[in-house]
């Protein structure tokens, strides 16, 4: 399944409170996901929270924004990506 | 053994089915359950032991694990059942949707529970009333249980793709194996270890019975167990038991004595011993993994003589085609190639009838691949039949290969007529393959055997055949000969069937030079094809009612022709006319500015196996467009997938569309292609067969890009023409009128005046045409306006519908019971701006009315927001 760095823009900034709230919010995103075949790895949030980036496995971009959109997440630009391990030509 | 062992950890389950039963209504209010899970589970068990003590009729009937099945074999049994309508129906030549119609008048008599057992042997037609069944169980009163081993099925297995496809969708149960507890419950009183027998079966219900039942120790496999339980039968019932084996599905008691020598003493100890169950006259065995186990360890030589005595029996009864299939198992299973020629032939013919084209493919292949000396003519139907079922199914290669041998098989025979006719028939699917120039010839082959014999109705089709060629190609010229000649033809013998094909073509000639009068004469054709029970031409008249408007976009011609289509192809199986819509479909919502759907439709194209490979060509244009103008990875490769179905068939409405998207991709930045290098190949084309929409919109991208358009002036549609004349005002009014946004903007983007590039900037902000939004914002920074977005960021995004501010600007002034009309006095913008803004707030709320938008607006939290 290919692999896709998801941007997206959070003028207010995200937050997601680190209490029962939050996990309840991360849940309900993974859950809405799962039911089109798509998977969140994992996000990177830059220091004022104002911008993700976000890996995705997921079988098309439209998949992505379908989710996206039933989440009610912002995307900003879907970018196919695979991983390079410099430590592999070490 | 515990009667009960079966039902043990089945109590939630039972709970459920009997709460979707209570649940139904007395006149409607139908649901659909798919009951799940391995070989073996107990999917068959429990639904008996609910059904047993239900208060309602319960009507059941299950697939058989036949190679080849009966077509509707599980209606056939609910069929019997129920009566009426429905027995007879189900035992002719019916239809699946006249099938379901009669089921759906037997459910309207009460609550009923319908159980479809073992779906994943099930054949097309089948499929079929299931699929038909679903859309319409909100009017019935029943429940609808379907049980299936979803685990072995391929991902592209028709089963799979209808049960995906399901709408609703249906509440599934998936049954678990047995627990370690349940399997100690069972196992300890026999003094047998619970956690290896556990770990031997994995929990699997039928494993651990039959281990049970077999007593000793714990075998290896499944298999082991069952030959361990039929080992301590007597002589007499092992005898029986073999006889049951060589029966798929059920067995009628008549000839199970028949397949035992007249001697069923046996029986009862099978009965007894539980291997075996009756059901009225029927026995079978108690699942079919005990089946194939029986059935692998019997000697060859006993398999096919007890096939043979069943062949005897089954086929000097009058038992009518119903039970083809089963006999001409029985045939191929006990060698008898005669016997298989005849049942595998009458199988053949009697799925195809029910529309189950797989299975008739199957079948003739069947007959096909037995060595033996069939006559060439015999031969030649049998392969031009499978060439018929294969296309069907739109399996075109291997349809064009059957075809070709029937060709090669007639020129043997030297008959010139069928010759023709094969000829005609191999030039019509190579054309569907995308072979456009061997189909051509074989087209013109055809008519150079048949001409010399005189005016006949092969003649006849064969003109029209070449006809519908020229047309698909757009070259008029040769279209409108052959055409003449084909309505002489069709005087000369009043062929109803080559009447009808030469008024269908006559309408798709017309569309291509004026719109309204080929629309009025394919609107004819359709009422005659439908009246006339021509159900794959009528499928055809749809397929031009909305390619042709589309082209020309009139989208508030196309839109009815699709959906009208999409019902009339959906009810009776139509599939491969039902895809071409839905592609048709996908472009049309693209140009509409419905993106969602747009992709969606395209994957459920391109996601079923039944797809064309010209539908798959307009799904994967569409596709690839969509990604390009969202600025999403992936564009180029379904564009170029589409090319290289469309360079072969050298047809306008493929080449150009194709080509015109590749471009508009390089232009957004998305490939580094040489625009001209690109169309020029499909200009030349077009430009020839003065085809003008497809000459226009590459015309345009070729002007939009830089490049001599290439195109003669007089050939220039409308909106194109006033772009390339630089008169984007009114290119932009034509676009906005006939609905599309994104052409609409763009064309405002041409404009130097601040004002409609701000415009343009919004509107392809609110689609999320990411990279021209870029574009445009470049132009707007050119100009020295400061601040200007460059994609969905900022301000919009920020509320879970995404809409723009200016969008909730509308909202708020909406909500407040405001008019469009006051809403545009307000904000300082035409009215077609506010209508344009409304529209796109009820689409992106999925709403349908200013009320429902208002309400979702509140409920959203969108309206308290600062605009």
């Amino acid at each position: 399944m290919p692999r896709y760095m998801i941007q997206r823009r959070f003028p207010a900034g995200l937050h997601i409170p680190v209490a029962v709230g939050g996990a309840e919010q991360c849940r309900s995103v993974v859950e809405a996901n799962a039911e089109h075949g798509v998977t969140w790895i994992h996000s990177y949030v830059s220091a004022d929270k104002t911008c993700t980036f976000c890996v995705y496995d997921a079988p098309t971009p439209e998949a992505v924004r379908k989710t996206a959109s039933v989440n009610g997440l912002p995307v900003d630009t879907i970018t196919e990506v695979s991983v390079l391990d410099p430590y592999f030509y070490v | 053994m515990p009667e009960h062992s079966e039902f043990l950890e089945r109590a939630d389950e039972l709970a459920i089915l009997r709460d979707e039963l209570a649940a139904i209504g007395p006149r409607g209010g139908g649901r659909l359950l798919l009951v799940l899970g391995e070989a073996g589970v107990g999917k068959t068990a429990l639904l008996r032991r609910f059904c047993a003590d239900v208060d309602a009729r319960v009507l059941a009937g299950a697939c058989e694990p036949l190679l080849t099945q009966r077509p509707l074999a599980p209606l056939l049994e609910i069929g019997e059942r129920a009566g009426g309508d429905l027995g007879i129906l189900a035992a002719s030549d019916a239809r699946p949707h006249e099938v379901v119609a009669a089921l759906l008048t037997t459910l309207e008599r009460g609550p009923t529970v319908v159980v479809l057992e073992d779906l994943h042997w099930a054949d097309e037609a089948t499929l079929d009333v299931l699929r038909l069944l679903a859309r319409r169980i909100d009017a019935a009163p029943a429940l609808v249980l379907v049980s299936l081993r979803h685990d072995e099925l391929d991902r592209l297995d028709p089963v799979r793709v209808t049960v995906g496809e399901l709408p609703g969708p249906p509440r599934r149960m998936t049954l678990p194996p047995f627990s370690l507890a349940a399997v100690a419950e069972l196992a300890e009183p026999l003094g047998l270890d619970a956690r290896e027998l556990h770990e031997r079966t994995r929990g699997n219900p039928f494993f651990v019975t039959e281990v049970l039942a077999a007593g000793g120790g714990i075998p290896e496999t499944v298999r082991d167990a069952v030959l361990a339980r039929a080992a301590r039968l007597s002589p007499q019932a092992r005898a029986v038991l073999d006889a049951v084996a060589v029966s798929p599905g059920t067995v009628e008691v008549t000839l199970l004595e028949e397949l035992a020598g007249g001697e069923l003493d046996g029986l009862e100890e099978c009965l007894s011993s539980g291997m075996l169950t009756v059901d009225g006259a029927r026995v079978s065995f108690r699942h079919e993994l005990a089946r194939l186990a029986v059935e692998s360890s019997c000697p060859p030589d006993r398999i096919v003589a007890l096939h043979r005595r069943a062949l005897a029996a089954l086929g000097a009864g009058d038992e009518g085609d119903a039970d083809a299939a089963l006999i001409a198992h029985h045939a191929a299973a006990a060698g008898d190639r005669d016997a298989l020629r005849i049942w595998g032939v009458r199988a053949g013919e009697r799925a195809s009838a029910a529309g189950a084209h797989r299975e008739a493919a199957d079948q003739y292949a069947r007959v096909l691949d037995t060595p033996g000396e069939l006559c060439s003519r015999e031969r030649a139907q049998l392969l031009a039949a499978l060439a018929e079922e294969r296309y069907m199914t739109a399996h075109l290669d291997g349809a064009v290969t059957a075809q070709v041998e029937a060709v090669a098989c007639l020129r043997e025979l030297g008959d010139d007529r069928t010759l023709g006719d094969g000829l005609r028939r191999l030039s019509r699917l190579l054309f569907f393959a995308g072979r456009t120039a061997e189909g051509e010839q074989a087209a013109l082959q055809a008519i150079g055997l048949l001409e010399p014999l005189g005016p006949s109705r092969e003649l006849a089709i064969a003109y029209c055949n070449a006809a519908q060629r020229y047309t698909v190609t757009e070259d008029l010229v040769r279209a409108d000969r052959w055409a003449r000649r084909a309505d002489e033809m069709v005087e000369l013998t009043g062929d109803p069937e080559a009447r009808m094909y030469a008024l269908v073509n006559a309408g798709v000639i017309r569309s291509q030079t004026s719109l309204p009068e080929g629309h009025a004469l394919l609107e004819e054709a359709l009422a005659r094809a439908q009246s006339g029970g021509f159900e794959e031409q009528a499928g055809r008249v749809f397929n031009h009612l909305a390619m042709w408007p589309l082209r020309a976009r009139r989208p508030d011609l196309a839109e009815p022709s699709i959906s009208a289509g999409l019902d009339y192809c959906g009810e009776r199986g139509l599939d491969t006319w039902r895809l071409y819509l839905l592609a048709l479909q996908a472009q049309l919502a693209l140009g509409r500015g419905r993106w969602e759907e747009a992709g969606e439709l395209a994957h459920e194209v391109l996601l079923d196996p039944h797809s064309a490979l010209l539908a798959r060509s307009w799904a994967l244009t569409a596709l690839g467009l969509l990604r390009a103008r969202r600025g999403d990875p992936g564009a180029e490769q379904p564009l170029l997938e589409a090319h290289a179905i469309a360079a072969p068939t050298g047809e306008p409405a493929r080449l150009a569309p194709v080509a015109a998207a590749r471009a508009e991709l390089a232009w957004l930045g998305g490939s580094g292609d040489d625009i001209d290098g690109l169309t020029a190949p499909a200009l030349a084309i077009v430009v020839e067969r003065s085809s003008a929409w497809a000459a226009s919109e590459l015309a345009y991208w070729r002007w939009r890009t830089g490049v001599p358009p290439g195109v003669p002036q007089e050939l220039l549609t409308e909106p194109y023409r006033r772009s390339i004349e630089g008169d984007w005002k009114r290119a932009a009014a034509w676009w906005e009128q006939r609905g599309y946004p994104y052409e609409m903007a763009l064309s405002l983007a041409d404009s130097s005046e601040e004002g409609p590039l701000r415009e343009a900037h919004e509107r392809l902000l609110a689609l999320g045409a990411t990279p021209a939004v870029a574009i445009v914002a470049q132009r707007l920074r050119k100009r020295g306006v400061r601040g200007v977005r460059r994609g969905p960021n900022r301000a919009t995004r920020e509320n879970p519908a995404g809409l723009t501010a200016r969008e909730l600007e509308v909202l708020a002034l909406l909500t407040e019971g405001l008019r469009n009309a006051d809403i545009a006095t307000r904000l300082v913008v035409s009215q077609k701006t506010v209508d344009h803004h409304v529209s796109a707030i009820l689409r992106k709320l999925d709403v349908r009315t200013r009320g429902e938008a208002g309400a979702a607006a509140v409920r959203l939290g969108l309206t308290d927001r600062p605009a």
